[in-house]
Protein backbone atom coordinates (compact mmCIF):
# COMPACT_ATOMS: atom_id res chain seq x y z
CA UNK A 1 0.00 0.00 0.00
CA UNK A 2 3.06 2.30 0.65
CA UNK A 3 6.57 1.53 -1.43
CA UNK A 4 9.10 4.36 -1.27
CA UNK A 5 12.54 3.19 -2.61
CA UNK A 6 15.71 5.46 -2.49
CA UNK A 7 13.78 7.96 -1.05
CA UNK A 8 15.95 11.46 -0.33
CA UNK A 9 15.50 15.03 0.71
CA UNK A 10 18.70 17.60 0.61
CA UNK A 11 18.52 21.21 2.18
CA UNK A 12 21.37 22.63 0.20
CA UNK A 13 23.99 19.86 2.17
CA UNK A 14 22.06 18.83 4.89
CA UNK A 15 20.01 15.28 3.63
CA UNK A 16 16.92 15.22 6.13
CA UNK A 17 16.30 11.69 4.70
CA UNK A 18 18.73 9.38 3.39
CA UNK A 19 18.00 6.22 1.07
CA UNK A 20 15.07 5.43 2.82
CA UNK A 21 13.39 2.25 1.33
CA UNK A 22 10.26 1.06 3.16
CA UNK A 23 7.53 -1.19 2.62
CA UNK A 24 3.56 -1.01 3.60
CA UNK A 25 1.33 -3.29 4.04
CA UNK A 26 -2.90 -2.99 3.48
CA UNK A 27 -4.34 -2.73 7.41
CA UNK A 28 -0.86 -2.63 8.69
CA UNK A 29 -0.29 -0.03 11.42
CA UNK A 30 3.31 1.28 10.87
CA UNK A 31 4.69 3.32 13.79
CA UNK A 32 7.84 5.34 12.34
CA UNK A 33 10.19 6.38 15.42
CA UNK A 34 12.92 8.69 15.92
CA UNK A 35 14.68 11.14 17.98
CA UNK A 36 13.67 15.50 16.91
CA UNK A 37 14.89 16.40 13.45
CA UNK A 38 15.33 12.41 12.66
CA UNK A 39 13.63 12.94 9.24
CA UNK A 40 10.18 11.79 10.30
CA UNK A 41 7.84 14.60 9.50
CA UNK A 42 9.85 14.92 6.19
CA UNK A 43 9.62 11.72 5.38
CA UNK A 44 5.50 12.14 5.90
CA UNK A 45 5.46 15.25 4.12
CA UNK A 46 7.34 13.07 1.12
CA UNK A 47 4.54 10.13 1.55
CA UNK A 48 1.74 13.04 1.55
CA UNK A 49 2.95 14.98 -1.95
CA UNK A 50 3.28 17.64 0.25
CA UNK A 51 6.86 17.82 -0.44
CA UNK A 52 8.82 16.19 -3.46
CA UNK A 53 11.72 14.10 -2.68
CA UNK A 54 15.13 15.15 -3.92
CA UNK A 55 15.19 11.89 -5.43
CA UNK A 56 14.12 8.42 -5.24
CA UNK A 57 10.06 6.90 -6.20
CA UNK A 58 7.18 7.02 -3.37
CA UNK A 59 3.95 5.14 -4.52
CA UNK A 60 1.16 5.23 -2.15
CA UNK A 61 -2.67 3.15 -2.74
CA UNK A 62 -0.27 2.06 -6.12
CA UNK A 63 -0.10 5.93 -7.34
CA UNK A 64 3.04 7.72 -7.64
CA UNK A 65 3.01 10.72 -5.25
CA UNK A 66 4.42 12.80 -8.24
CA UNK A 67 2.76 12.24 -10.93
CA UNK A 68 -0.51 11.32 -9.58
CA UNK A 69 -0.81 13.74 -6.89
CA UNK A 70 -4.18 15.34 -6.81
CA UNK A 71 -5.46 11.66 -7.11
CA UNK A 72 -3.62 10.37 -4.84
CA UNK A 73 -5.06 13.22 -2.26
CA UNK A 74 -8.43 12.13 -2.62
CA UNK A 75 -7.34 8.62 -1.42
CA UNK A 76 -5.44 9.63 1.83
CA UNK A 77 -6.60 11.09 4.93
CA UNK A 78 -3.41 13.27 6.51
CA UNK A 79 -2.75 15.04 10.09
CA UNK A 80 -0.07 17.29 9.20
CA UNK A 81 2.92 18.43 11.51
CA UNK A 82 1.48 21.66 11.69
CA UNK A 83 -2.30 20.69 11.77
CA UNK A 84 -3.23 22.69 8.61
CA UNK A 85 -5.93 24.82 10.31
CA UNK A 86 -7.45 27.76 9.17
CA UNK A 87 -7.63 30.23 11.80
CA UNK A 88 -11.46 31.57 10.22
CA UNK A 89 -13.39 28.48 10.35
CA UNK A 90 -15.21 26.52 13.51
CA UNK A 91 -14.31 23.11 14.17
CA UNK A 92 -17.25 22.13 12.29
CA UNK A 93 -16.79 24.31 9.46
CA UNK A 94 -13.76 22.21 8.82
CA UNK A 95 -14.97 18.92 8.75
CA UNK A 96 -17.77 20.79 6.26
CA UNK A 97 -15.50 21.83 3.97
CA UNK A 98 -14.12 18.25 3.88
CA UNK A 99 -16.60 16.73 3.55
CA UNK A 100 -17.27 19.24 0.18
CA UNK A 101 -14.00 19.23 -0.87
CA UNK A 102 -13.53 15.39 -1.08
CA UNK A 103 -16.99 14.76 -2.83
CA UNK A 104 -19.48 14.14 0.07
CA UNK A 105 -23.23 15.16 -0.14
CA UNK A 106 -24.39 17.61 2.55
CA UNK A 107 -26.12 15.12 4.62
CA UNK A 108 -23.55 12.48 5.00
CA UNK A 109 -21.23 15.54 5.57
CA UNK A 110 -23.34 16.64 8.46
CA UNK A 111 -23.60 12.71 10.03
CA UNK A 112 -19.98 11.97 9.87
CA UNK A 113 -19.29 15.36 11.40
CA UNK A 114 -21.96 14.76 13.69
CA UNK A 115 -19.95 11.42 14.73
CA UNK A 116 -17.02 12.82 15.20
CA UNK A 117 -17.59 15.49 17.50
CA UNK A 118 -19.33 13.08 19.47
CA UNK A 119 -16.89 10.81 19.35
CA UNK A 120 -13.78 12.87 19.85
CA UNK A 121 -15.49 14.95 22.72
CA UNK A 122 -15.33 18.06 20.34
CA UNK A 123 -19.25 18.69 20.40
CA UNK A 124 -19.14 21.73 22.96
CA UNK A 125 -16.72 23.13 20.78
CA UNK A 126 -17.97 22.82 17.58
CA UNK A 127 -18.62 26.16 16.86
CA UNK A 128 -15.43 27.59 18.36
CA UNK A 129 -12.96 29.23 15.66
CA UNK A 130 -9.40 27.38 15.58
CA UNK A 131 -7.44 30.40 16.51
CA UNK A 132 -9.37 30.61 19.73
CA UNK A 133 -8.98 26.00 19.84
CA UNK A 134 -6.65 24.76 22.48
CA UNK A 135 -3.73 22.39 21.28
CA UNK A 136 -5.32 19.46 21.93
CA UNK A 137 -8.67 20.52 20.22
CA UNK A 138 -6.89 21.59 17.35
CA UNK A 139 -5.22 18.12 16.96
CA UNK A 140 -8.56 16.38 17.15
CA UNK A 141 -9.98 18.77 14.29
CA UNK A 142 -7.47 17.73 12.24
CA UNK A 143 -7.37 14.15 13.24
CA UNK A 144 -11.33 14.11 12.42
CA UNK A 145 -10.42 15.81 9.37
CA UNK A 146 -8.06 13.26 8.39
CA UNK A 147 -10.91 10.71 9.23
CA UNK A 148 -13.82 12.29 7.67
CA UNK A 149 -13.75 11.29 4.07
CA UNK A 150 -13.06 7.31 4.64
CA UNK A 151 -9.47 7.18 3.40
CA UNK A 152 -7.45 4.16 2.39
CA UNK A 153 -4.49 5.65 3.69
CA UNK A 154 -3.69 7.91 6.71
CA UNK A 155 -0.50 10.05 7.87
CA UNK A 156 -0.75 10.54 11.00
CA UNK A 157 2.19 12.63 12.64
CA UNK A 158 2.38 12.55 16.00
CA UNK A 159 -1.47 12.30 16.63
CA UNK A 160 -1.15 11.66 20.54
CA UNK A 161 0.85 14.68 21.52
CA UNK A 162 -1.37 16.94 23.64
CA UNK A 163 -4.67 14.78 23.48
CA UNK A 164 -6.19 14.20 26.92
CA UNK A 165 -5.58 10.76 27.81
CA UNK A 166 -9.37 9.96 27.11
CA UNK A 167 -9.32 11.10 24.11
CA UNK A 168 -5.98 9.57 22.90
CA UNK A 169 -7.72 6.04 23.83
CA UNK A 170 -10.49 6.54 21.66
CA UNK A 171 -8.63 7.56 18.54
CA UNK A 172 -5.92 4.74 19.41
CA UNK A 173 -9.68 2.63 19.18
CA UNK A 174 -10.88 4.14 16.21
CA UNK A 175 -7.28 3.56 14.53
CA UNK A 176 -7.27 -0.22 15.06
CA UNK A 177 -10.69 -0.56 13.86
CA UNK A 178 -10.20 1.05 10.31
CA UNK A 179 -6.61 -1.19 10.45
CA UNK A 180 -8.69 -4.36 10.96
CA UNK A 181 -11.20 -2.86 7.95
CA UNK A 182 -8.09 -2.82 5.47
CA UNK A 183 -7.35 0.76 6.51
CA UNK A 184 -3.52 1.35 6.17
CA UNK A 185 -1.87 3.99 9.03
CA UNK A 186 1.13 5.09 8.79
CA UNK A 187 1.72 6.65 11.95
CA UNK A 188 5.16 9.35 13.72
CA UNK A 189 4.79 9.19 17.78
CA UNK A 190 7.22 9.65 20.89
CA UNK A 191 5.50 8.27 23.20
CA UNK A 192 6.92 4.64 23.10
CA UNK A 193 3.69 3.34 25.20
CA UNK A 194 1.20 4.00 22.86
CA UNK A 195 3.60 2.92 19.76
CA UNK A 196 3.53 -0.25 20.97
CA UNK A 197 0.57 -0.89 21.67
CA UNK A 198 -1.00 -0.01 17.99
CA UNK A 199 2.08 -0.76 15.86
CA UNK A 200 2.07 -4.04 13.65
CA UNK A 201 5.11 -2.69 11.62
CA UNK A 202 8.14 -0.66 13.99
CA UNK A 203 10.58 1.73 11.83
CA UNK A 204 13.16 3.60 13.36
CA UNK A 205 14.90 6.41 12.12
CA UNK A 206 18.26 8.43 13.02
CA UNK A 207 19.93 10.86 11.23
CA UNK A 208 17.34 10.47 8.32
CA UNK A 209 18.51 6.86 7.81
CA UNK A 210 16.10 3.66 8.87
CA UNK A 211 18.12 1.69 12.10
CA UNK A 212 15.53 -0.34 12.42
CA UNK A 213 12.62 -1.81 10.59
CA UNK A 214 10.09 -5.00 11.25
CA UNK A 215 6.96 -6.63 12.54
CA UNK A 216 6.32 -5.67 16.07
CA UNK A 217 6.00 -8.90 16.63
CA UNK A 218 9.81 -9.33 15.91
CA UNK A 219 10.66 -6.87 18.97
CA UNK A 220 12.58 -9.28 21.48
CA UNK A 221 12.63 -6.83 24.27
CA UNK A 222 9.81 -3.41 25.15
CA UNK A 223 10.00 -0.97 22.00
CA UNK A 224 11.43 1.25 24.56
CA UNK A 225 14.89 -0.38 25.39
CA UNK A 226 14.88 -1.34 21.89
CA UNK A 227 14.33 2.42 20.85
CA UNK A 228 17.20 3.66 23.84
CA UNK A 229 19.52 0.99 22.33
CA UNK A 230 18.95 1.70 18.55
CA UNK A 231 18.39 5.33 18.05
CA UNK A 232 19.26 7.19 21.22
CA UNK A 233 20.31 6.82 24.85
CA UNK A 234 19.23 9.25 27.62
CA UNK A 235 22.49 10.99 28.76
CA UNK A 236 21.35 13.68 32.53
CA UNK A 237 23.20 15.59 33.25
CA UNK A 238 23.45 16.98 36.91
CA UNK A 239 22.57 19.93 36.87
CA UNK A 240 24.57 21.01 40.16
CA UNK A 241 22.85 24.66 40.61
CA UNK A 242 19.09 22.90 40.82
CA UNK A 243 17.96 22.96 44.56
CA UNK A 244 20.32 26.22 45.29
CA UNK A 245 18.17 28.95 46.86
CA UNK A 246 17.14 32.08 44.24
CA UNK A 247 19.42 34.74 44.35
CA UNK B 1 16.38 48.05 38.52
CA UNK B 2 18.53 45.43 36.58
CA UNK B 3 15.79 43.24 36.22
CA UNK B 4 13.57 46.66 35.03
CA UNK B 5 16.53 47.42 32.13
CA UNK B 6 16.66 43.07 31.40
CA UNK B 7 12.56 43.45 30.86
CA UNK B 8 12.83 46.79 28.60
CA UNK B 9 15.79 45.94 26.56
CA UNK B 10 13.85 42.63 25.88
CA UNK B 11 10.53 44.47 24.96
CA UNK B 12 12.43 47.01 22.82
CA UNK B 13 13.52 44.07 20.96
CA UNK B 14 10.17 42.44 20.64
CA UNK B 15 8.50 45.97 19.66
CA UNK B 16 11.44 46.57 16.85
CA UNK B 17 10.91 43.40 15.18
CA UNK B 18 7.39 42.92 15.68
CA UNK B 19 5.96 46.34 14.16
CA UNK B 20 5.74 46.78 11.19
CA UNK B 21 2.75 49.01 11.04
CA UNK B 22 5.08 51.56 9.21
CA UNK B 23 6.71 48.96 6.64
CA UNK B 24 3.32 47.69 5.63
CA UNK B 25 1.98 51.57 4.97
CA UNK B 26 4.83 52.34 2.30
CA UNK B 27 3.49 49.17 0.24
CA UNK B 28 -0.57 50.46 0.36
CA UNK B 29 -1.91 51.35 -2.64
CA UNK B 30 -4.33 53.81 -0.72
CA UNK B 31 -1.89 55.42 1.18
CA UNK B 32 0.55 55.45 -2.14
CA UNK B 33 -2.50 57.42 -3.55
CA UNK B 34 -3.26 59.63 -0.65
CA UNK B 35 0.39 60.68 -0.53
CA UNK B 36 0.73 61.17 -4.57
CA UNK B 37 -2.23 62.33 -5.50
CA UNK B 38 -4.65 63.77 -3.30
CA UNK B 39 -2.46 66.39 -1.36
CA UNK B 40 -5.09 68.61 -1.91
CA UNK B 41 -8.43 66.28 -0.83
CA UNK B 42 -9.24 68.44 2.32
CA UNK B 43 -9.39 67.78 5.93
CA UNK B 44 -12.13 64.67 5.43
CA UNK B 45 -8.79 62.59 3.33
CA UNK B 46 -6.79 63.76 6.09
CA UNK B 47 -8.73 62.27 8.41
CA UNK B 48 -9.42 59.05 7.50
CA UNK B 49 -5.60 59.15 6.86
CA UNK B 50 -4.98 60.10 10.52
CA UNK B 51 -7.23 57.22 11.61
CA UNK B 52 -5.63 54.80 9.74
CA UNK B 53 -2.03 55.50 10.37
CA UNK B 54 -2.36 56.49 13.87
CA UNK B 55 -4.56 53.90 15.01
CA UNK B 56 -2.60 50.64 14.12
CA UNK B 57 0.78 52.07 15.41
CA UNK B 58 -0.77 53.30 18.72
CA UNK B 59 -0.27 49.74 20.15
CA UNK B 60 0.95 49.22 23.72
CA UNK B 61 4.03 47.76 23.84
CA UNK B 62 3.47 46.07 27.25
CA UNK B 63 1.38 43.99 25.41
CA UNK B 64 4.46 42.23 23.85
CA UNK B 65 5.16 40.33 26.94
CA UNK B 66 2.89 37.61 27.36
CA UNK B 67 0.04 38.21 30.28
CA UNK B 68 1.01 35.12 32.43
CA UNK B 69 4.79 35.64 31.69
CA UNK B 70 4.55 38.77 33.21
CA UNK B 71 2.52 37.84 35.93
CA UNK B 72 4.90 34.65 36.81
CA UNK B 73 8.13 37.56 36.30
CA UNK B 74 9.22 38.52 40.39
CA UNK B 75 8.85 41.62 40.09
CA UNK B 76 7.66 44.53 42.95
CA UNK B 77 5.19 46.46 43.19
CA UNK B 78 7.11 49.55 42.55
CA UNK B 79 8.94 47.69 39.64
CA UNK B 80 5.38 46.86 38.07
CA UNK B 81 4.60 50.55 38.10
CA UNK B 82 8.05 51.94 36.59
CA UNK B 83 7.36 49.38 33.52
CA UNK B 84 3.83 50.49 33.30
CA UNK B 85 5.01 54.03 33.13
CA UNK B 86 8.09 53.46 30.91
CA UNK B 87 7.17 50.76 28.17
CA UNK B 88 4.51 53.26 26.25
CA UNK B 89 7.73 55.14 25.06
CA UNK B 90 9.33 52.24 23.46
CA UNK B 91 7.00 53.64 20.94
CA UNK B 92 7.88 55.85 18.80
CA UNK B 93 4.51 57.29 18.44
CA UNK B 94 4.33 58.51 22.33
CA UNK B 95 7.48 60.54 21.33
CA UNK B 96 5.71 61.74 18.00
CA UNK B 97 2.64 62.66 20.48
CA UNK B 98 5.18 64.72 22.69
CA UNK B 99 6.87 66.48 19.48
CA UNK B 100 3.46 67.72 18.58
CA UNK B 101 2.83 68.96 21.67
CA UNK B 102 5.83 70.91 21.51
CA UNK B 103 4.85 72.11 18.20
CA UNK B 104 1.43 73.63 19.56
CA UNK B 105 2.93 75.28 22.00
CA UNK B 106 4.71 77.26 19.82
CA UNK B 107 2.13 77.93 17.77
CA UNK B 108 2.99 75.83 14.78
CA UNK B 109 0.01 73.48 14.67
CA UNK B 110 -3.21 73.94 15.79
CA UNK B 111 -4.25 72.71 19.75
CA UNK B 112 -6.85 70.67 18.31
CA UNK B 113 -4.98 68.63 15.75
CA UNK B 114 -2.36 67.95 18.82
CA UNK B 115 -5.70 67.40 20.67
CA UNK B 116 -6.99 64.30 18.07
CA UNK B 117 -3.88 63.02 17.35
CA UNK B 118 -3.15 62.63 21.15
CA UNK B 119 -6.77 61.28 21.45
CA UNK B 120 -6.55 58.64 18.67
CA UNK B 121 -2.87 57.23 19.55
CA UNK B 122 -4.76 57.37 23.30
CA UNK B 123 -7.33 55.37 22.07
CA UNK B 124 -5.23 52.98 20.06
CA UNK B 125 -3.32 52.37 23.73
CA UNK B 126 -6.52 51.68 24.95
CA UNK B 127 -8.45 49.61 22.86
CA UNK B 128 -5.25 47.30 22.65
CA UNK B 129 -5.28 46.50 26.10
CA UNK B 130 -9.58 45.51 25.66
CA UNK B 131 -10.10 41.78 24.94
CA UNK B 132 -11.58 41.98 21.53
CA UNK B 133 -12.33 39.16 19.41
CA UNK B 134 -10.35 38.42 16.82
CA UNK B 135 -11.47 39.40 13.01
CA UNK B 136 -12.66 35.87 12.70
CA UNK B 137 -15.24 35.48 16.01
CA UNK B 138 -16.12 39.24 15.13
CA UNK B 139 -17.40 37.99 11.93
CA UNK B 140 -19.11 34.80 12.99
CA UNK B 141 -22.01 35.18 10.76
CA UNK B 142 -20.99 35.93 7.42
CA UNK B 143 -23.82 34.43 4.40
CA UNK B 144 -23.07 31.11 2.82
CA UNK B 145 -22.38 30.54 -0.91
CA UNK B 146 -23.53 27.60 -3.58
CA UNK B 147 -20.85 25.10 -4.28
CA UNK B 148 -18.19 22.94 -2.06
CA UNK B 149 -16.14 26.23 -1.93
CA UNK B 150 -18.37 27.50 0.31
CA UNK B 151 -16.30 27.17 3.69
CA UNK B 152 -13.40 28.72 2.06
CA UNK B 153 -15.73 31.27 0.30
CA UNK B 154 -16.71 32.31 3.93
CA UNK B 155 -12.76 31.91 5.47
CA UNK B 156 -11.81 33.86 2.89
CA UNK B 157 -14.41 36.49 3.87
CA UNK B 158 -13.50 37.03 7.65
CA UNK B 159 -10.15 36.77 6.43
CA UNK B 160 -10.72 40.01 4.26
CA UNK B 161 -13.07 41.60 7.14
CA UNK B 162 -9.89 41.56 9.55
CA UNK B 163 -7.58 43.86 7.79
CA UNK B 164 -8.09 47.59 8.10
CA UNK B 165 -7.92 47.98 3.91
CA UNK B 166 -12.04 46.99 4.81
CA UNK B 167 -13.03 49.34 7.13
CA UNK B 168 -11.09 52.48 5.20
CA UNK B 169 -12.79 51.33 1.97
CA UNK B 170 -16.23 50.76 3.77
CA UNK B 171 -15.92 54.41 5.38
CA UNK B 172 -15.28 55.89 2.09
CA UNK B 173 -18.38 54.24 0.41
CA UNK B 174 -20.77 54.71 3.46
CA UNK B 175 -19.48 58.38 3.84
CA UNK B 176 -19.78 58.92 -0.22
CA UNK B 177 -23.47 57.11 0.09
CA UNK B 178 -24.56 59.50 2.77
CA UNK B 179 -23.55 62.54 0.92
CA UNK B 180 -25.64 61.13 -1.91
CA UNK B 181 -28.34 60.89 0.37
CA UNK B 182 -28.36 64.42 2.68
CA UNK B 183 -25.94 66.07 0.24
CA UNK B 184 -26.48 68.40 -2.72
CA UNK B 185 -26.27 66.03 -6.20
CA UNK B 186 -22.86 64.81 -6.90
CA UNK B 187 -21.39 64.82 -10.58
CA UNK B 188 -21.37 61.67 -12.09
CA UNK B 189 -17.22 61.41 -12.24
CA UNK B 190 -17.39 62.06 -8.61
CA UNK B 191 -19.17 58.85 -8.06
CA UNK B 192 -16.41 56.93 -10.24
CA UNK B 193 -13.73 58.55 -8.29
CA UNK B 194 -15.22 57.58 -5.27
CA UNK B 195 -15.62 53.97 -6.33
CA UNK B 196 -11.99 53.83 -7.55
CA UNK B 197 -10.47 55.36 -4.47
CA UNK B 198 -13.12 52.46 -2.39
CA UNK B 199 -11.22 49.77 -4.61
CA UNK B 200 -7.56 51.37 -4.24
CA UNK B 201 -8.10 51.09 -0.56
CA UNK B 202 -9.03 47.16 -1.18
CA UNK B 203 -6.14 46.41 -3.59
CA UNK B 204 -3.54 45.77 -1.67
CA UNK B 205 -4.78 43.29 -0.36
CA UNK B 206 -5.36 41.50 -4.00
CA UNK B 207 -1.46 41.57 -3.61
CA UNK B 208 -1.36 38.96 -0.84
CA UNK B 209 -4.27 37.15 -0.96
CA UNK B 210 -2.62 34.20 1.14
CA UNK B 211 -1.35 36.87 3.57
CA UNK B 212 -3.55 35.98 6.54
CA UNK B 213 -3.57 31.58 5.82
CA UNK B 214 -0.74 30.91 8.03
CA UNK B 215 1.31 28.32 7.85
CA UNK B 216 -1.36 25.36 8.47
CA UNK B 217 -3.44 26.94 6.08
CA UNK B 218 -0.45 26.87 3.42
CA UNK B 219 -0.21 22.80 4.21
CA UNK B 220 -4.10 22.32 4.15
CA UNK B 221 -4.16 24.13 0.45
CA UNK B 222 -1.27 21.41 -0.19
CA UNK B 223 -3.78 18.42 0.97
CA UNK B 224 -6.89 19.43 -0.31
CA UNK B 225 -7.63 17.61 -3.75
CA UNK B 226 -8.37 20.87 -5.36
CA UNK B 227 -7.42 22.25 -8.53
CA UNK B 228 -4.75 25.65 -7.65
CA UNK B 229 -7.38 27.85 -10.13
CA UNK B 230 -10.30 26.70 -7.66
CA UNK B 231 -8.15 27.83 -4.73
CA UNK B 232 -7.34 31.21 -6.08
CA UNK B 233 -11.16 31.58 -7.47
CA UNK B 234 -12.51 31.15 -3.90
CA UNK B 235 -9.75 33.88 -3.10
CA UNK B 236 -11.56 36.09 -5.39
CA UNK B 237 -14.94 35.51 -4.88
CA UNK B 238 -14.73 37.26 -1.23
CA UNK B 239 -13.10 40.20 -2.84
CA UNK B 240 -15.42 40.84 -5.64
CA UNK B 241 -18.13 40.24 -3.17
CA UNK B 242 -17.04 42.78 -0.89
CA UNK B 243 -15.73 45.10 -3.58
CA UNK B 244 -19.93 44.57 -5.50
CA UNK B 245 -21.01 45.26 -1.77
CA UNK B 246 -19.61 48.53 -1.39
CA UNK B 247 -19.31 49.92 -4.76
CA UNK B 248 -23.18 49.22 -4.88
CA UNK B 249 -24.26 52.32 -3.99
CA UNK B 250 -21.71 54.43 -6.27
CA UNK B 251 -20.80 53.24 -9.31
CA UNK B 252 -20.99 49.00 -9.33
CA UNK B 253 -19.61 48.35 -12.72
CA UNK B 254 -16.88 50.46 -12.95
CA UNK B 255 -16.25 49.00 -9.14
CA UNK B 256 -16.28 45.20 -10.83
CA UNK B 257 -13.97 46.19 -13.80
CA UNK B 258 -11.29 47.77 -11.37
CA UNK B 259 -11.44 44.66 -8.94
CA UNK B 260 -11.06 42.29 -11.39
CA UNK B 261 -7.80 44.04 -13.18
CA UNK B 262 -6.90 44.60 -9.70
CA UNK B 263 -6.75 40.77 -9.10
CA UNK B 264 -5.53 40.00 -11.85
CA UNK B 265 -2.51 42.47 -11.65
CA UNK B 266 -2.17 41.28 -7.84
CA UNK B 267 -1.66 38.04 -8.81
CA UNK B 268 1.40 37.11 -9.70
CA UNK B 269 2.37 38.94 -6.02
CA UNK B 270 -0.28 36.52 -4.26
CA UNK B 271 1.01 33.44 -5.78
CA UNK B 272 4.76 33.77 -6.35
CA UNK B 273 5.61 36.15 -3.75
CA UNK B 274 3.65 35.43 -0.77
CA UNK B 275 4.12 37.55 2.30
CA UNK B 276 2.95 37.11 5.64
CA UNK B 277 -0.10 39.62 6.38
CA UNK B 278 -1.26 41.00 10.33
CA UNK B 279 -4.73 41.31 11.23
CA UNK B 280 -5.71 44.50 12.14
CA UNK B 281 -3.29 46.38 10.14
CA UNK B 282 -3.50 47.45 6.38
CA UNK B 283 -2.34 44.91 3.80
CA UNK B 284 1.26 45.60 2.55
CA UNK B 285 1.73 44.96 -1.38
CA UNK B 286 4.71 44.12 -3.05
CA UNK B 287 6.30 47.31 -3.29
CA UNK B 288 5.07 50.76 -4.36
CA UNK B 289 6.28 50.38 -7.86
CA UNK B 290 3.91 47.50 -8.28
CA UNK B 291 0.92 48.91 -6.36
CA UNK B 292 1.29 52.29 -8.70
CA UNK B 293 1.02 49.63 -11.64
CA UNK B 294 -1.80 48.30 -10.47
CA UNK B 295 -3.70 51.76 -9.59
CA UNK B 296 -3.19 52.80 -13.27
CA UNK B 297 -4.63 49.88 -14.76
CA UNK B 298 -7.70 50.08 -12.04
CA UNK B 299 -8.14 53.93 -12.81
CA UNK B 300 -8.18 53.06 -16.67
CA UNK B 301 -10.53 49.99 -16.22
CA UNK B 302 -12.85 51.94 -14.40
CA UNK B 303 -13.01 55.21 -16.28
CA UNK B 304 -12.86 53.28 -19.79
CA UNK B 305 -15.85 51.59 -18.17
CA UNK B 306 -17.86 54.55 -16.63
CA UNK B 307 -16.96 56.88 -19.40
CA UNK B 308 -16.84 54.73 -22.69
CA UNK B 309 -19.01 51.89 -22.53
CA UNK B 310 -20.39 49.29 -19.78
CA UNK B 311 -18.79 46.18 -22.32
CA UNK B 312 -15.16 47.30 -21.16
CA UNK B 313 -15.94 44.85 -18.35
CA UNK B 314 -15.87 42.17 -20.66
CA UNK B 315 -12.17 42.39 -21.29
CA UNK B 316 -11.63 42.75 -17.63
CA UNK B 317 -13.67 39.48 -16.71
CA UNK B 318 -11.06 37.76 -19.42
CA UNK B 319 -7.92 39.05 -18.40
CA UNK B 320 -9.27 38.65 -14.54
CA UNK B 321 -9.78 34.79 -16.01
CA UNK B 322 -6.74 34.25 -18.15
CA UNK B 323 -4.70 35.23 -14.66
CA UNK B 324 -6.68 32.62 -12.82
CA UNK B 325 -5.82 30.19 -15.21
CA UNK B 326 -1.93 31.16 -15.91
CA UNK B 327 -1.25 31.51 -12.09
CA UNK B 328 -3.59 28.67 -11.28
CA UNK B 329 -0.56 26.55 -13.28
CA UNK B 330 2.06 28.28 -11.69
CA UNK B 331 0.61 27.77 -8.53
CA UNK B 332 0.96 23.86 -8.81
CA UNK B 333 4.36 24.11 -10.17
CA UNK B 334 5.13 26.02 -7.29
CA UNK B 335 3.86 23.31 -4.59
CA UNK B 336 5.60 20.38 -6.66
CA UNK B 337 8.61 22.44 -6.63
CA UNK B 338 7.90 23.09 -2.70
Amino acid sequence: MISCRNLTRRYGDFTAVDNLNLEVETGAICVFLGPNGAGKSTTVKMLTGLLPPTSGTVEVCGLDAAANARELKRRIGVLPEDLGLFDDLTVEEHLHLTGAVYGLDRHETRRRTDQLLHTLSLEHGRHTFASACSHGMRKKTSFAMALLPSPQVLFLDEPFEAVDPVTSRIMRDLLQSAARRGVTIFLTAHILSVAEELATQVVMIRKGKIVWNSPAAELKQSLEAHYFDLVESPVVEDLEWLGSPPS
Amino acid sequence: MARLAAILKALWRAFQRGEKSIATLAGNNFFLVALLFLGKAGTFLFLIMGLVILFPLSTDPLRKIPPSRLGLWPLEKREMWLLRAISPWVNPMTWAIVALALWAARGRVTVGLWAMAAGLVAAGFVISELPLPRGATMWRRVPHFPGRLDQLVRKNLREMLSTLDFYCALLLSLSTALYRIFGPPLPPEALMAMTLLVVIALSSYAQCLFGLDGVGGWSRYGLLPLSAWRILAAKDAAFLVIVVVLSAPLAPLAGLGAALVALAMGRRSSVLDPRPQARWRFSAGASPVYGIGQIIAMAFAASSIFLTSWLIVFPCVALWAGSLWWYGQKMEEKELAA
